[in-house]
């Protein structure tokens, strides 16, 4: 590890340094109902290190649920537009759970692919992301057959994983190495190498992960649009969305102008699904995923077949979010698992 | 003009949505009987208060009104035999969850007021500007606030071309 | 079970129904099934740790559902209150569906909870409930277990909050809404949300904005709870559905209580009881209008 360690008091005290110099320091944080939320806090003590998964995920703090792209108004005969800022003042995420981190990593694809998204990378670039390896997995995590594990680095620029007192810091990315030199007096010496694998092992002891690997899913998936694995897949599913709320890599959004008066509006980018049969309907009244079946499909082939194949990674970090907010009880595993059942069976493997 | 308008003091925005039967014919009445009574009020008309959708309430909030009336035929005499009598439940339930999500009492006037009622207009016009007055300026969505509706009697900001303001 | 389990096959076998929607077990808790043949029938559950409602499968939209063909469906108290919202409301013609009554001694609020049903893991809507033994059943399953453990939580945080001072209760307000997402999960999982285009769908006019800023938010949440006045059946399934934890069954309870002190309506499973919308009384209360 090419790492040092913080105590715990000296990380509060880098907290107070980083809010005193106007970072504003953002972390998991106990809301009053119990669940966590990604906030701004003030102090460290404020923030819950290793609690497990915040409600929604860390993409929402660089693709929030809505947000303004322009203003517009009426400007005598013209119309004047009036743009948003986009860069954005340092930030720093301390806590993010490394499947959150991972899943900011992979959108960065899709946001700088055929059009580099401003916004998007203005917040990333504004940020740094402090993740703290997990040990609060539960049976609907499958990180490991996702390739990130509760120790993985993806996304971070620096990865904090708890000792007795205080952690032991990986380096990620230059960005980790700036933050670990501006404030070198808070770091100490590097942890013991023995200790660290201990530790590290540990969070994965006596997690069993509902799914395998998802490489020979992934590589059915791609000619098996019309398989009858897809029949009935969706018919306990609400299409609510709600899966794709909480999801750390579905991205999709809608666009709307939202007049504010008479002469003057905004436009907007607000989340999106395509769990909802609204998502695809035409203006004809014609929908080309008429069936929820259809819906899911996409669902699962966007993100382990459609995505990997463009941008040679999985969109999903095995989080398991989407299946615990499920009103319908769909779960990802159990629907992977059933997809790399039917690819397994000899008549699943023909094209 | 308005005697006691005055243009440092705050002057609240109020929305009124009035059937066409009996409270617009009354308001009608009011001014051509040239009753005195506060000018803050900006009439909306509707065939019938079984038409006025509480969502109607909640935009007029949304694009800066600081209060709302909402007012038709009394019991027994609507146009269209029951839209008023749906309406009542409909407000019922509307009026209870609005409280109950925060929205203080006095900022909705419900009244029934009709074609001869231009002196309860008037009242219910003034009571409810001085309520919500006393309320102060409605500034419920913070961070989503839109401009200022231009002051009274002030030339609208970017006029359209219609001669509309921000409105 | 066996019980349940035998009556399902049996109206499979004769052909009664060609599915019965009930629960099974699942990777995570029990989860709704569709169960068409014996093998699935066979794998029916009901404890309580079943707190689906499974009435929202029958709505009128859910095309893949009604393919399967004629339904049975096991229905708890609450659940048996959607059903006679669905026919009272002509989205389910009474003799198109066998419905399963299982009596009912509470569920716990998530089904994917290991946890027993306790005061501390019981659904907000049990204690209390006076709707344990559905009446519109076409058969009644199950013992009567006892009543629900502990007592509503609900009814303190609204009594709770009514004793706040309206700026109080708007920030409280704000606060759970700025939460909300605008996905409309709570929209999609309710059984009486079943219009075929939804108001906050509309774009013309636009009543409804559709993002998830403070105006959007508590525009569709007005919205949704004003359009359940009188309708929700309390079955639960909204706030259960909403991923970010907005306590709209406070919303939906506080309703339900301006309906039942109003109006003397209170959720039933009988569908010849007229809502409370969309009927009137002439000397309804009106003490707050001018
Ligand atoms: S799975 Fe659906 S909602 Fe998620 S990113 Fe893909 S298309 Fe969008
Ligand atoms: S899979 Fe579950 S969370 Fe996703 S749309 Fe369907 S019901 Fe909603
Ligand atoms: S509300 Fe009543 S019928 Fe419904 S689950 Fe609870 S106890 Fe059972
Ligand atoms: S509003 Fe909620 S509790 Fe009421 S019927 Fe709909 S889903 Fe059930
Ligand atoms: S389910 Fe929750 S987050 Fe989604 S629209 Fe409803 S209240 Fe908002």
């Amino acid at each position: 590890m090419n790492g040092r360690t913080i105590s715990r008091s000296q990380l509060a005290a880098l907290v107070d340094d980083l809010v005193g110099s106007g970072v504003g320091v953002v972390a998991p944080v106990r809301a009053p109902d119990g669940r966590l939320d990604y906030r701004p806090v003030a102090r460290l003590e404020e923030a819950v290190l290793d609690g497990g998964l915040p409600r929604l995920s860390l993409k929402s703090l660089f693709l929030p649920p809505t947000e303004p792209l322009f203003s517009f108004r009426k400007s005598g005969p013209d119309v004047a537009i009036d743009s948003v800022p986009t860069t954005f003042p340092p930030r720093l995420v301390l806590g993010a759970v490394p499947c959150d981190a991972a899943g900011v990593a992979a959108l960065d694809k899709v946001m700088g692919w055929d059009y580099r998204d401003e916004l998007w990378f203005g917040r990333r670039e504004a940020t740094t992301i402090v993740s703290v390896a997990c040990g609060k997995g539960d049976a609907s995590c499958f990180c490991g057959a996702t390739g990130n594990g509760p120790a993985g680095t993806r996304g971070a620029d620096l990865l904090l994983l708890p000792l007795d007192d205080g952690f032991a810091v990986e380096v990620v990315t230059p960005k980790g190495e700036a933050l670990l030199s501006a404030h070198a007096g808070r770091f100490g010496e590097p942890p013991n190498e023995a200790d660290v694998a201990r530790r590290r092992a540990g969070l994965l002891e006596g997690r069993v992960e509902p799914v395998g690997s998802l490489a020979p899913v992934t590589a059915w998936l791609g000619g098996h649009f019309d398989d009858p694995v897809w029949d009935g897949i969706a018919l306990r599913c609400h299409g609510c969305g709600a899966c794709a709320s909480v999801c750390p890599t579905c991205h999709c959004f809608d666009i709307v102008d939202e007049p504010e008066g008479v002469t003057r509006g905004t436009r907007r980018r607000n989340w999106d699904t395509c769990q909802t049969a609204r998502f695809t309907l035409h203006a004809s009244g014609h929908n080309p995923r008429s069936v929820q079946d259809a819906r899911y499909r996409q669902r699962v082939l966007h993100k382990f077949s459609i995505y990997p194949e463009r941008f040679g990674e999985l969109l999903c970090t095995g989080c398991g979010r989407c299946s615990r907010a499920c009103p319908g009880g769909m779960d990802l595993p159990d629907v992977l698992g059933a997809i790399a059942a039917r690819a397994a069976a000899p008549a699943g493997g023909a094209a | 003009m308005n005697a006691t308008l005055d243009k440092t003091s705050f002057e609240p925005r109020l929305t009124a949505f009035v059937c066409n039967w009996c409270t617009y014919t009354g308001a009608d009445l009011a001014g051509t009987s040239r009753l005195q009574m506060d000018a803050n009020v900006r009439i909306v008309r509707l065939p019938c208060t079984g038409r006025i959708d509480p969502l109607f309430i909640v935009k007029a909030f949304e694009r800066g009104a600081d209060g709302v009336i909402v007012s038709g035929c009394h019991p027994a005499d609507c146009h269209y035999t029951s839209g008023n009598y749906h309406a009542r439940r409909r407000f019922a339930f509307f009026k209870e969850l609005i409280e109950f999500l925060g929205l203080p009492e006095g900022r909705i006037t419900f009244s029934w007021v009709s074609a001869s009622e231009g002196q309860k207009w008037r009242e219910v016009v003034n009571d409810a500007t001085a309520r919500v007055r006393a309320l102060g300026p409605f500034s419920g969505y913070p961070g989503t606030e839109l401009p200022a509706w231009p002051a009274a009697g002030a030339p609208a900001p970017n006029p359209a071309p219609g001669g509309g303001g921000e409105r | 079970m066996k019980e349940l389990r035998d009556l399902a096959t049996k109206l499979l076998a004769e052909g009664t129904v060609n599915v019965v929607l009930g629960w099974e077990e699942g990777p995570r808790g029990v989860r709704p099934a569709f169960a068409t043949d014996a093998a699935a029938a066979g794998r029916l559950v009901f404890d309580p740790r079943c707190t689906q409602n499974l009435v929202p499968y029958l709505s009128p939209r859910r095309t893949q559902v009604k393919k399967l063909g004629k339904a049975a469906v096991v229905v708890k108290g609450c659940d048996a209150r959607a059903v006679a919202g669905l026919v009272r409301e002509t989205q389910l013609a009474r003799e198109d569906v066998v419905v399963i009554g299982v009596r009912c001694g509470g569920v716990i609020a998530d089904p994917a909870s290991p946890e027993p049903l306790s005061p501390a893991t019981v659904a907000d809507r049990c204690p209390g409930c006076n709707s344990r033994e559905p009446k519109l059943a076409d058969h009644t399953v199950g013992e009567l277990p006892a009543a629900p453990p502990g007592e509503s939580r609900r009814d303190v945080r609204i009594a709770d909050l009514e004793a706040r001072t309206a700026d109080e209760r708007w920030a409280f307000w704000q606060d759970e809404l700025g939460r909300c997402v605008r996905c409309h999960a709570c929209r999609e999982a309710c059984p009486m949300c079943f219009c075929e285009r939804c108001v906050a769908d509309k774009t013309q006019p636009q009543w409804v904005d559709s993002s998830p800023h403070p105006r959007g938010a508590f525009a569709w949440n007005v919205t949704r709870a004003l359009h359940l006045a009188g309708r929700c059946v309390d079955c639960g399934e909204c706030e259960r559905a909403c991923p970010v934890d907005i306590p709209l069954g406070l919303l939906n309870l506080k309703l339900a209580r301006v309906a039942s002190e109003r109006f003397g309506y209170t959720a039933t499973d009988d569908p010849a009881v007229p809502s409370p919308v969309g009927s009137f009384q002439k000397d309804d209360a009106q003490e707050f209008i001018l």
